[in-house]
């Protein structure tokens, strides 16, 4: 039933029981004795006491004397059905006392030897004592009823312990079926993905470790799916997005050679070919670019730099754009005050000026896009607000997407890329991208740590 | 006549490069190896060497620029390179590099950055530009034309100041922004154009003569003579 090597449950609940056993028998020990073998001390005290006082009352007293006083004692029906005397006259012989046999016996020492008590054999707890009238004083006791308790509490320690072991082994079961049972959620999903089932999740029940390391399984599949969907959604995109400009380049090139045009018309359509060739070479830098953020490795390249500097180098680059467009660019604070923080200077200019180029791309005109970088607390802020239309909430989490593009935007240049490239930039730096629709606009922060 | 040396080791490139350079009037020596390319650039006399970053055998483009430099070489050196990212141009410049320009490329950018390149000693800076009747004090941070202020600000002042000082000479729109704002990215969208026309509009809308302007497809031309266009 239990294999230890491939059980963890079997080793947990072999450890446990056995940890649980040695408690059991600690605590009868100490029970045991603490009864049992304080009685025994009780008796042993009082048997050496009897002896000592006959010693001293009849110890130099002529013999009969004391067998005199001894066959008082048993027969003055006080512990008369345990106690044990016997005196010994020098040579050995019977003078008075209640043992038809006994065994030898070492004076002074409290022993437990077998006697023939009124015809019964029993086990006693003997103590021989020479007096001065050279005769054998033996004291001793009947232990029938101690032995009796002993047994008694012996069973009952038996009995504890047998309920103790039977308590353990079902609770060993119990553990065992628990832990096979929720592994087995467990198992039974991860087997249901690995066929190919990636949208299965762990059943939660509970918040118990189990319920937490599968809501942890089940974020950890979220994010997994998510990748794969953007793998996916990046293939079609690809395949769009280069396929398309990829056979319009041939397509040109191929009627031009084949139309034997004059020079004009090659040059044209070299021109033309040229022009589609940069476009695809840009897509494909920004993948590049995205996959290079993404991977992480920029980050020799850190250096010390003023955020507050770059807003308002942006700014700059993008006043004509915002004028030509009829809209209100400005960088807050009016005054400059430095944002010192860490990072790679170009890609976080290239990443705000994405943002300020979004922001006044999709304002309209009369409209403002306003500009700031804070440290706030333990992170920095570029933040750039604008009073346009937004993006529709639904469509927040999916604009950092590669090639994702709101609908309403597809008509305008672009191809995509831009708020990846912010979010891998942002990422890079240990950071994130944050949008947000807000009461008069939109609001797109890069958030980093200092 | 101007000799540049031209070490690159894929021959079309390299066959591409020397054409386009002796159509501007440039002689073109190609080298296909860096050890030869460091012979040939430390026995001649080059105005420029244009140096592909990646060569094959023991010596590599960052070696060969490492070997001119030990041995007192300052032709200028413009850097060739498929990697493109923040941290190769750094790398590139430190070892000392004049220009990194990242493959692929157009023709016309490297024209544009070799004649750059050939210029830099002559635009030392004196205290006052004048270009036709286009005249600007960098000390005084004023721009008169015909006599008449211009009110600039300040960036806009420093793109005019950069097109003056490179004046008769092409430049593209990454050239502007690495230079007068010193950021080095694409920003993939017309915005240096925009600036430009604004600027145009400043300097140039009131007067018959158009001081600055388009070469399509490539940048910008600063000239008090309409030839260039």
């Amino acid at each position: 039933m239990f294999d230890f090597r491939h059980s963890i449950a079997a080793r947990l609940v072999l450890a446990y029981g056995l940890l649980v056993s040695i408690s059991v028998a600690a605590v009868s020990a100490v029970f045991y004795f603490g009864t049992i073998g304080v009685l025994q001390q009780n008796i042993d005290a009082k048997i050496v006491e009897i002896s000592r006082r006959e010693m001293l009352a009849y110890g130099d007293q002529p013999i009969p004397l004391l067998a005199q006083e001894i066959t008082r004692q048993l027969n003055d029906s006080v512990d008369s059905d345990t106690e044990i005397f016997l005196l010994l006259s020098p040579s050995g012989q019977r003078i008075a006392g209640n043992l038809d046999s006994w065994p030898t016996l070492v004076a002074g020492r409290l022993l437990t030897r077998q006697v023939t008590r009124n015809g019964k054999v029993v086990l006693a707890r003997v103590y021989a004592r020479w007096l001065n009238n050279h005769s054998l004083l033996i004291v001793g006791r009947d232990l029938d009823e101690e032995m009796l308790m002993g047994q008694l509490v012996a069973r009952a320690l038996a009995i504890g312990a047998l309920i103790a072991f039977l308590l353990i082994a079902s609770g060993a079961m119990l553990l065992r079926q628990q832990i096979e049972r929720r592994i087995g959620e467990i198992r039974h999903t991860v087997m249901e993905i690995e066929a190919g089932d990636l949208s299965q999740r762990i059943p939660v029940s509970g918040t118990d470790e189990f319920g937490r390391l599968n809501t942890d399984i089940n974020r950890m599949l979220d994010r997994i799916e998510q990748l794969m969907e953007g793998v996916r959604h990046v293939s079609n995109a690809i395949a769009h997005d280069l396929r398309t400009p990829l056979s319009r380049i041939r397509t040109r090139l191929e009627a031009a050679v084949r139309a034997e045009m004059e020079v004009e018309g090659f040059c044209f359509a070299a021109n033309a070919a040229i022009q589609d060739i940069d476009d695809l070479m840009l897509v494909f830098e920004k993948l590049l670019q995205i996959a290079e953020a993404e991977s992480g490795v920029r980050s020799t390249s850190f250096e010390s730099v003023d955020l507050d500097r770059i807003a308002r180098d942006m700014v700059e680059l993008y006043d004509a754009e915002a004028e030509a467009r009829g809209i209100a660019l400005r960088v807050f604070p009016v005054q400059s005050h430095a944002v010192p923080g860490l990072g790679d200077r170009n890609l976080l200019a290239n990443a705000l000026a994405s943002l300020i180029d979004n922001a006044i791309k999709y304002n309209q005109s009369g409209g403002w896009v306003e500009v700031r970088a804070l440290s706030a607390g333990h992170e920095l802020r570029l933040e750039v607000r604008d009073n346009g239309a937004g993006i529709p909430q639904a469509e927040l989490p999916k604009v950092t997407t590669r090639f994702y593009r709101v609908d309403q935007s597809r008509n305008l240049p672009g191809n995509g890329l831009g708020l990846s490239i912010v979010s891998a930039i942002a990422s890079l730096h240990g950071g994130q991208l944050v949008l947000s629709n807000t009461d008069n606009g939109f609001m797109a922060v890069i958030v980093l740590p200092v | 006549m101007k000799r540049c040396l031209v070490i690159e080791d894929e021959l079309n490139a390299s066959q591409f490069i020397c054409q386009a350079l002796q159509r501007a009037e440039y002689e073109a020596v190609p080298c296909h190896n860096g050890l030869d390319g460091v012979r040939l650039a430390l026995e001649g006399h080059w105005d420029i060497v244009i140096l592909d970053r990646m060569l094959p055998g023991q010596m590599d483009g960052l070696s060969v620029l490492a070997r001119l430099r030990a041995n007192n070489d300052h032709t200028p050196v413009l850097i060739l390179s498929a990697l493109g990212s923040t941290d190769e141009r750094v790398r590139g410049l430190r070892s000392g590099g004049d220009d990194y320009l990242s493959k692929p490329f157009a023709l016309d950018e490297l024209l544009a950055r070799v004649e750059a390149l050939l210029r830099r000693p002559l635009t030392a800076s004196s205290p006052v530009l004048q270009v036709a009747d286009l005249v600007l004090d960098t000390r005084h941070q004023r721009v008169t034309r015909a006599g008449q202020t211009i009110a600039l600000q300040p960036r806009e002042f420093r793109l005019l100041e950069y097109l003056m000082r490179h004046a008769g000479q092409v430049v593209t729109r990454t050239m502007l922004l690495e230079s007068v704002w010193d950021y080095h990215f694409d920003p993939q969208t017309n915005v240096i154009d925009v600036q430009m026309s604004r600027l145009r509009t400043k300097v140039d809308k009131d007067f018959s003569l158009a001081l600055i302007q388009t070469v399509r497809g490539v940048g910008y031309l600063f000239s008090a003579s309409d030839q260039h266009v």
